[in-house]
């Protein structure tokens, strides 16, 4: 940590002579005292215009009433949006259905992908990259070629999924995956999956490449199999990066499943497969309804902003940190 | 003993294959489909029997795909461009000095992935709109012109640059700038790289944004312009996968030419 870069010159270095110094000098101190938020002014800036005000702007717009009307202003209204909005019942649909995404998603984010870095990792030399480079295949697609592939494949009357399950006999009528309530919700689980297995496999082989080999040597002479090596070393000695995964799989679980939702069913039928953040786009670009859409995003940051706060503090309490 | 682990293996292996068809597959189906004609393209047959590129030549005749590949990749490279400015420029003065506010700064940086887009879409649609920049590459790109996902990736491999050379620098003459031009950068050049493909990727990708801010085709980015084609109730299924192809081909150009290094660029730098 000596070595590097951080702190290690003091501001002002003044090396003029002492005719000139005492004018030269304050300048040159203002100067260097105000260097570094030089550097930093581009990224403050842009921050504080496009992330952070706004922020601010939703929470006030949470209360007041608005339409987006160019030419008309906010009028504000108290706690109105956020009676209204628990009134709502597509409101509460949606948190049942982000809950169904959410713990949907762990075995796409986790258990599968996990399973796929442990296997691939014993592996030798270049079939290990073949396999991961493939796996890796559906996470660069944006989610509209992925809609678009799927909507082809899962399509109602000729798409090939309907076609192969009738050949084999599962099932007798065609399926309109995307108009019915029973499947739409897991069609839009099952692509928004797809494209996550293999970011998660490759995030989970990076945490196997830096563990210590020499566990599984010692537990080889003690005469353990490979399944107990799984659960008493690798496990723990990976539970930072699941539990990192698992906390961004709940935080952005929501985030990754609103394209497929928008492009794929859009949120139908009949609201069955919409999650929170597909009402809030739905409540203020479609209904217009500021001040509903702002009071659920305000709510919902906090709602995430506090689940972060948890699952930070009990990854730090229970994560095995191999130091 | 043996012959058990040999068995385990090909079950592996067997498993692995079933999960890279899984994850290639669709890709397959959809340039299959694409060169598919009207009345095959209905058959579930596995290569089409009379390629054709009749669907090709309706897609480029239906759509401005040259416009809004062109589109695309302003919005992306720009998009690249910025981050990678803002965010050299900033992780440079979060290491190198020491100053009032600093940790401040750094926290207010780390925190803000914790706000999701959808939570300030309304006030930047509104802001954008009363800046007259909807409908144009400057708008989809201004609030994407930082990125704190790569502030904190710089930061990290700022700190680990050895000061040596930096003193080195210094005692030379050069000036805090040139250090980070003349010095770290050439340095860092890999990293750099590496972070460059990833924003890239993630531009081209954007999609709740440039839906909000480009309403007209030929404003659209590929990716918008092909949802519209996808949400049309046509049963062009041929041409719409000849689109689609069309859309991921520079990124998955991109991919098999580079993917070590996109695959290390994303498990060096995690999620976005």
């Amino acid at each position: 940590m000596s070595k590097s870069l951080e702190n290690n010159y003091p501001l002002s270095v003044s090396n003029e002579t002492p005719v000139f110094r005492k004018r030269t000098s304050k300048k040159v101190k203002i100067i260097k005292t105000l260097k570094p938020y030089f550097y930093l002014l581009p990224a403050i800036l842009l921050l504080g215009i496009w992330i952070y005000k706004p922020l601010v702007s939703t929470f006030i717009l949470a209360f007041e009433s608005w339409g987006m009307v160019p030419g008309t202003t906010p009028e504000p209204v108290g706690l109105e949006n956020f009676v209204r909005l628990f009134n709502n019942k597509d409101f509460l649909t949606s948190i049942l259905n982000t809950i169904f995404y959410t713990v949907g998603l762990f075995p796409f984010s986790i258990i599968i992908p996990l399973l796929l870095a442990v296997v691939t990792h014993g592996m030798m030399g270049k079939i290990k990259t073949v396999y991961r480079v493939i796996f890796f295949i559906p996470m660069i697609l944006a989610p509209v070629t992925v809609s678009a592939i799927w909507r082809w494949l899962f399509q109602p009357s000729t798409g090939l999924i309907n076609i192969a399950l009738i050949k084999m006999g599962l099932i007798h009528k065609n399926i309109s995956f995307f108009s019915d309530p029973h499947f739409a919700k897991w069609v839009i689980l099952f692509v928004t999956g797809w494209g996550l297995i293999g970011f998660s496999t490759i995030m989970f082989s990076a945490a196997l490449t830096s563990v210590n080999q020499d566990y599984y040597e010692a537990a080889s002479l003690d005469g353990s199999g490979k399944f107990k090596q799984f659960f008493d070393i690798t496990l723990p000695l990976l539970s930072p990066t699941i539990f990192f995964m698992i906390t961004m799989s709940i935080l952005f679980s929501s985030q990754f499943t609103f394209a497929y939702i928008d492009i794929l069913t859009s949120g139908g039928p009949f609201g069955s497969s919409t999650n929170i953040y597909y009402e809030m786009y739905k409540d203020g670009f479609s209904d217009l309804n500021v001040g509903l859409s702002s009071a659920a995003a305000a709510l919902f940051f906090c709602v995430f902003a506090i689940i972060a706060l948890v699952l930070n503090y009990v990854s730090r309490k229970f994560a095995f940190y191999d130091n | 003993m043996i012959r058990q682990k040999k068995f385990l293996s090909v079950i592996q292996h067997l498993l692995l294959i079933i999960m890279c068809i899984i994850a290639i597959f669709p890709l397959y189906w959809m340039i299959n489909s694409s060169f598919k004609n009207d009345s095959e393209i209905f058959t579930a047959s596995f290569i089409p029997l009379k390629p054709t590129i009749a669907n090709y030549v309706y897609a480029f005749s239906s759509m401005p795909i040259i416009r809004m590949m062109f589109n695309s990749f302003s919005i992306a490279i720009l998009m690249t461009a910025l981050q990678l400015i803002t965010s050299l420029l900033a992780g440079y003065a979060l290491v190198r000095w020491k100053f009032r506010g600093r940790s401040f700064i750094y926290t207010v940086f780390s925190l803000s992935w914790l706000i999701p887009f959808q939570a300030i879409m309304i006030p930047n649609y509104v802001l954008i709109n009363k800046l007259g920049l909807n409908e144009q590459i400057l708008g989809v790109v201004l609030p994407f012109a930082v990125s704190t996902f790569a502030i904190l990736s710089l930061y990290q491999n700022f700190k680990a640059f050895p000061v040596a050379l930096v003193e080195a620098a210094r005692l030379d003459g050069e000036s805090d700038f040139g250090i980070l031009l003349r010095v770290i950068l050439p340095n860092i050049k890999s990293t750099v790289a590496s972070l460059g493909i990833l924003l890239f990727i993630n531009g081209w990708n954007e999609y709740l944004w440039p839906t909000l801010v480009t309403r007209q085709l030929q404003d659209e980015p590929i990716q918008i312009g092909l949802k519209s084609f996808v949400n049309s109730d046509t049963n062009m299924w041929g041409s719409l996968m000849a689109a689609t192809t069309i859309s991921c081909l520079p990124i998955l150009i991109i991919y098999l030419v580079l993917q070590k290094q996109v695959v290390n660029s994303f498990v060096r730098f995690g999620i976005k």
